[in-house]
Formats: C-alpha cells, sequence, structure tokens
C-alpha cells in the first residue's frame, strides 16, 4: 500500500513538472519545475527498489544541474520574453502560439512512432511479480570494478574534459575575439 | 499499479514533453531544459526494464552514466551559452544562425 | 529492507500484540497502518524536538556570545532567559509579513520552504541511536548529502526573488559557497565511507566502537585531518561564521534574506541552526563514534548479564544510554561552532573561494588516496590496534 502511494505521488509530480516545464512563460519558474520533476523521479527509481540510483539522482541533478542552471540564468540575465537587444522582429523567447503549434504536430508524430514501438509490451503484461527489493549499493559497486570498468574509467576522463573544457570557454576574456 | 507498462507511460510522457520544450522555446537555456527532460526519460526507461525484464543491475549502470553525461554536457553547454551570451548579448536561438544560408 | 524505528519496536511483545488485536477489530492486516501511525509519532517527535533545538540554540549562541564577550545574555524570560526563543518566535509571528511588489511572488514564498525542506529531510537519516534512526537507509549518508544542496538552491532562489541588488549579491556568493564546499565535504565522507565499507548510518557507526581509540578520528592519520577538513567545510556550507559573508550584515545588509520579514526570516534562521544541528550530528556519527556507549552498554546485553532485567526493558535503557552519547557529542560540537563563530574574523569572499579550490579540495583528495592506501597495506586495521599488536607480540617475544 506504501508503495503504491509513493508510486503514484511521485509520477504525478514527474509528469505534473513536465508539463509545467512546457507551459510556464517564467524560466525561473520551469527550472523550479523542473526541479520538481527530478524529485518526482528519484521517487520513482526508489520505487523500483533502485536506491543508490535515487540518491544519485538527488546529488547530480537535484543538487548540481538545478545550480547550474539557475547560475547560468543569472549570468546571461534572460527570464522574460524580450532577451535580445533587437527584440522586436524575434520570436518571443519562451514560446508562443506558432511554436507551441510546431512542436504539437512533432510531438504526434513522434508520439505515434514511439507507440507503435511499445505497443506490444502494453499490449500484454507478463506476469509482473514485484520481486523483493535487495540493497543495489554493493552489487553496483563491484560491477563497476569488475564488469564495466572501462565505461567508468572512460566517464570519469569525460568529467575531466568538461570540467577544464566548461571552465576554459567561459572564462573572461580581457579582449574581445571575435 | 508499479509494472512495466506504467514506468513505460511514464517515461514517455517525460519524452513528449521534452521534445515540446525542445521546439516551442526559442530561449537557448529553456532548450537545455527540455534535454534534460529527455535524458531522464531514457534513464527511467533503462532502470524500468532492468527490474521486470531481466533482474541483473545492468539497467542500472546505464542510468548512472546517463546521469553522468547528462551532468557533464549540461555544464559544458552551458559554459557555451555564457559564451555565446558574452560575445553576442543574447541568448535567443534565432540569433545564433550566423552559419544559415 | 532498511532497518527503522518500526524494526527495532516490533521487537517488543507488546507491539505485535497490539498490532494482531487491531487486524483482528478492523479484519484486515493492521501491521502497515501501525507502521504508520508509528512513523507518523516518530516523526512529529523529531520535528518538534528539532524545532526546539533550533530554537534552544539561538539562546545558546546568545548565552555563549555573552560569556565570551563578559555580558549576561538574555536572563528576563523564564529562568535564566530560557524561554527567549519562544518570545522571539512569538514577535515573528506578529510581524507584518510584507512582499515586495517587484518581487517574484511564487519564489519568494517557496525558497524559505525548500531551506527548510532540505533540512528537515535530512532528520530521516541522522542516526539518534541504534534503534531511533527513522530510516536506516542503504544509502543513508548519500541521501544527506544530496538533500543538503537543495538548501543552496533555497539561498539562491530567496535572493533572486527579492528583486534587489543586496539580496541578489547575497544570494549568488551564498549558493555558490555551498556548492563549493560540498566538494571538500563529500569527498572526507566518502574517505570515512571507504574505512567502513557502506553508505548506511548502521555500518558507518557499526565500524566504530564505544572507547576514542576505536573511533574513526583516531584510526589513521588521514582521517584525523579529514575530521578537521570535514568540519570547515561543513561550517561554510551552513553559511556560519567565520564564512558567513552571504548574511554579512556590515557589508550586504543582510544579504539573501534582507527583504524577509516575520516568519519566513525565522524560517531561514530555523533552517541554518538546525542544519548546523545535522552537521555536528554527520560528524559525530562519522568520526566521533555517533551512538556508541563506551564499556558496549548501548546494546543492553551487559544489564541483562549483571542486573539479570527483562531483554526489552534493557534494550531501551541501552537506547536511552546511546542517545545520551549522541546527544552529548553533538551538542559538544555545537558548542564549538558557536565559539568559533564569535572568535574568527569574518573571511572574504575571495579568501573564502581560495580556501575552498586551492586548500581543502586538495587536502581532501589527499586524505581518500591516504585512506585507500592505509585500507590495502594494513588490512583496514586503525592504529591503535597496530600499535597493540605490536607490543603484545614484542611483550610475548620476551
Amino acid at each position: 500500500m506504501f508503495t503504491n502511494t509513493l508510486f503514484l505521488l511521485s509520477a504525478a509530480l514527474t509528469v505534473g513538472g513536465a508539463i509545467a516545464v512546457v507551459y510556464s512563460q517564467n524560466l525561473m519558474h520551469a527550472c523550479i519545475y523542473l526541479l520538481a520533476s527530478f524529485f518526482g523521479v528519484a521517487g520513482l527509481y526508489a520505487c523500483i527498489g533502485a536506491d543508490f540510483l535515487a540518491a544519485t539522482q538527488l546529488v547530480v541533478y537535484a543538487g548540481g544541474v538545478v545550480i547550474l542552471m539557475l547560475f547560468a540564468i543569472m549570468l546571461t540575465g534572460g527570464t522574460g520574453n524580450n532577451i535580445n537587444r533587437y527584440g522586436l522582429e524575434k520570436i518571443a523567447a519562451m514560446g508562443n502560439k506558432k511554436t507551441y503549434f510546431f512542436a504539437g504536430i512533432t510531438a504526434i508524430l513522434a508520439s505515434l512512432v514511439v507507440l507503435k514501438i511499445i505497443a506490444n509490451v502494453l499490449k500484454d503484461q507478463p506476469s509482473t511479480l514485484l520481486t523483493s527489493n535487495e540493497p543495489t549499493v554493493e552489487r553496483i559497486g563491484t560491477i563497476l570494478a569488475t564488469d564495466h570498468i572501462l565505461a567508468f574509467e572512460i566517464s570519469s576522463v569525460l568529467l575531466l574534459g568538461a570540467l577544464i573544457g566548461a571552465a576554459v570557454i567561459s572564462r573572461p576574456r580581457k579582449e574581445r575575439h571575435d | 499499479m508499479i509494472n512495466l507498462g506504467s514506468y513505460l507511460a511514464i517515461s514517455f510522457a517525460l519524452f513528449i514533453c521534452g521534445i515540446l520544450v525542445m521546439i516551442a522555446r526559442k530561449n537557448i537555456i529553456a532548450i537545455l531544459l527540455g534535454i534534460e527532460l529527455i535524458l531522464n526519460a531514457s534513464a527511467l526507461n533503462f532502470a524500468a526494464y532492468t527490474k521486470f525484464a531481466n533482474n541483473n543491475l545492468d539497467g542500472h549502470i546505464m542510468s548512472l552514466f546517463i546521469i553522468v553525461t547528462a551532468a557533464a554536457e549540461a555544464a559544458v553547454g552551458l559554459g557555451i551559452i555564457i559564451r555565446f551570451f558574452q560575445l553576442r548579448e543574447s541568448i535567443h536561438i534565432d540569433d545564433a544562425a550566423s552559419l544559415q544560408n | 529492507m532498511n532497518s527503522t524505528v518500526v524494526t527495532y519496536l516490533s521487537q517488543s511483545k507488546e507491539l505485535t500484540d497490539a498490532t494482531a488485536w487491531l487486524s483482528k477489530v478492523l479484519g484486515l492486516d493492521a501491521s502497515s497502518l501501525v507502521a504508520f501511525i508509528i512513523f507518523a509519532v516518530a516523526c512529529l517527535i523529531v520535528v518538534g524536538l528539532m524545532s526546539t533545538i533550533g530554537g534552544l540554540g539561538t539562546y545558546a549562541e546568545r548565552k555563549i556570545s555573552a560569556d565570551l564577550q563578559m555580558r549576561v545574555g538574555p536572563n528576563r524570560v523564564g529562568p535564566y532567559g530560557i524561554l527567549q526563543f519562544l518570545a522571539d518566535g512569538v514577535k515573528m509571528i506578529l510581524k507584518e509579513d510584507i512582499i515586495p511588489s517587484g518581487a517574484d511572488r511564487f519564489t519568494f514564498i517557496l525558497a524559505p520552504f525548500l531551506c527548510l525542506v532540505g533540512v528537515f529531510a535530512t532528520l530521516a537519516v541522522v542516526p539518534f541511536s541504534s534503534g531511533f534512526i527513522l530510516a536506516d537507509l542503504n544509502v543513508g549518508i548519500f541521501y544527506l548529502v544530496g538533500m543538503a544542496s537543495l538548501v543552496g538552491v533555497g539561498v539562491f532562489l530567496g535572493g533572486y526573488a527579492s528583486n534587489s541588488k543586496w539580496s541578489m549579491l547575497g544570494g549568488m556568493r551564498g549558493a555558490s559557497q555551498i556548492i563549493s564546499y560540498e566538494i571538500p565535504a563529500t569527498i572526507t565522507i566518502i574517505s570515512i565511507v571507504l574505512l567502513a565499507g557502506g553508505l548506511s548510518m548502521g555500518t558507518l557507526i557499526g565500524g566504530q566502537g564505544g572507547m576514542p581509540q576505536e573511533w574513526y578520528l583516531f584510526h589513521n592519520p588521514f582521517a584525523f585531518i579529514g575530521f578537521f577538513v570535514y568540519f570547515i567545510a561543513a561550517l561554510a556550507e551552513t553559511n556560519r561564521a567565520p564564512f558567513d559573508l552571504p548574511e554579512a550584515e556590515s557589508e550586504l545588509v543582510s544579504g539573501y534574506h534582507t527583504e524577509y520579514s516575520g516568519m519566513r526570516f525565522g524560517l531561514f534562521a530555523l533552517a541554518e541552526y538546525i542544519e548546523v544541528f545535522v552537521v555536528c550530528g554527520v560528524a559525530t556519527a562519522l568520526f566521533l563514534g555517533g551512538y556508541k556507549v563506551p564499556f558496549d552498554l548501548g546494546t543492553g546485553a551487559i544489564l541483562v548479564q549483571k542486573l539479570g532485567l527483562n531483554e526489552m526493558l534493557a534494550k531501551n535503557i541501552g537506547q536511552i544510554l546511546e542517545l545520551g552519547a549522541f546527544f552529548t557529542k553533538t551538542l559538544a560540537l555545537y558548542y564549538v561552532v558557536i565559539w568559533v563563530r564569535w572568535t574568527l574574523p569574518r573571511l572574504r569572499v575571495d579568501q573564502l573561494m581560495t580556501l575552498c579550490w586551492k586548500y581543502l579540495t586538495p587536502i581532501a583528495i589527499f586524505n581518500l588516496l591516504g585512506c585507500a592506501v592505509w585500507m590495502y597495506a594494513f588490512d583496514g586495521r586503525s592504529i591503535f590496534s597496530l600499535i597493540f599488536d605490536a607490543t603484545t607480540v614484542v611483550a610475548g617475544h620476551h
């Protein structure tokens, strides 16, 4: 009973947050709704027993990526619709009816494609014996160090590159390069 | 209620919302929000399959690497956006069209 | 499954009898209902206790600072002024609730609650005693680190939403300070996790003992340095002096909570004091042996042996002893935090960032490598056990 309640709440938070991100007109509010969506996804991970994954989602996404987005919004000063000096003939930055119309058409096409693929799964539900949730931390640690060691090392190099690259690209420069 | 179909439905909804955000918005940072939604949808998909289809932890490992890659890509993407803002003083995506025509 | 308050209490016969009776009365399996009720009561107790400790923290701060400055401090409201925090609370509730007209209403109202939610959510894994952890998650310490970063989001949004220059600067400085100092704190936590072998609070404390030589503080020199690194980083994470530039009164007119008045400001202050307690609690759990009582009194086994008590009663007495040990160690660290605030001058923002990135982070990484090498070379034994074994070998040869 608890797991079902948790699942419903997390699902509502996730999808509600995502829909709010689509339709909100203020970029700061959109970031906050994205934070709510991340919390919902962490709850969904917890429902299927992925405890380490839920904690990682909280630490990395809710604690890292959202603050990063908020800082970038502050440093580039744009939460409204006229974020351009010459804002007159540009399309409104947070979307108007025309952009949402095209987005809606793309979404319908994409959903048709995806539904065709997953219709088989949704049609015949395999026997859903919920296995009990065991702790996963130790097993994930062992797998990362034995089976997937290459991906682990490459991701560390990737993170190092991202760290240095982001710092080098956006540091303030003395004169303008064009 | 907790079965593979419902998890697929949720990740599908997240994916569609991500696509909507990416196409409907013209603010580059808002587009990055959509990318994060899509990556979350795929990570949720992997984790759901590893729980309901086969019970080893490969899906969890894949979701972990998706989270790691998404964080790195958000950092680099926002670095590029800040540099773009330093050059053009605008974060409207139609101002990034100098390679067009 | 994780062990929680409910699993501890369900060892008692009275609870199983009550659950069976309730199942008979209601006609359906009442174990989850009883679990829910126990969780609700335990959460109410923890939230109420922590809010009182937060309020008493303000009182303790004023009294200790008065002692350091040879004043008296509050002594009018109640005996020795101990009800001063209640008077402050009443004053804050009665103040007018002003929202600046240019402020972003939604974010302005949300920011104190984000700070408060981030801090109260960490209370779920703070190990008060071996039976009274609300939820001994398998990923306990990791979850705590994640929820503590929510406070940074709250600080930043509070600064942004006030629509004023001072608040914006204070908010950005506060958020950048919090996310920078998370790194040495998390790396030090990881080095202690290496020593213990698990992320759950029970494993971390289970690897230590009651006597000081069994604490992780004295396990190896790297953990000793790690304690100070963690303490400094955690002080900076809670925006606590000497790192309180975001709320510096003489420079930024109170920083990110300038525009907050009345109870909204009270929520920010309460979140800060409770976060200091949680951080001290985590430092106790990681380095000072947590709730472990010397001479193994906490498990109640000795009481059953020596005094011949009922087993559940002995366990409860052991739990109370463990609670006392945890609170003693945590409040001692709390005193040190308050003492440091009123002794050291404030750091400038570039000194703050230099301290984090150029000093604490390399030291933390060095500690992590040192702990890993120690675990491999000496098979995970502490320095005291090595000396003790060496002396017994030497004594045995003679």
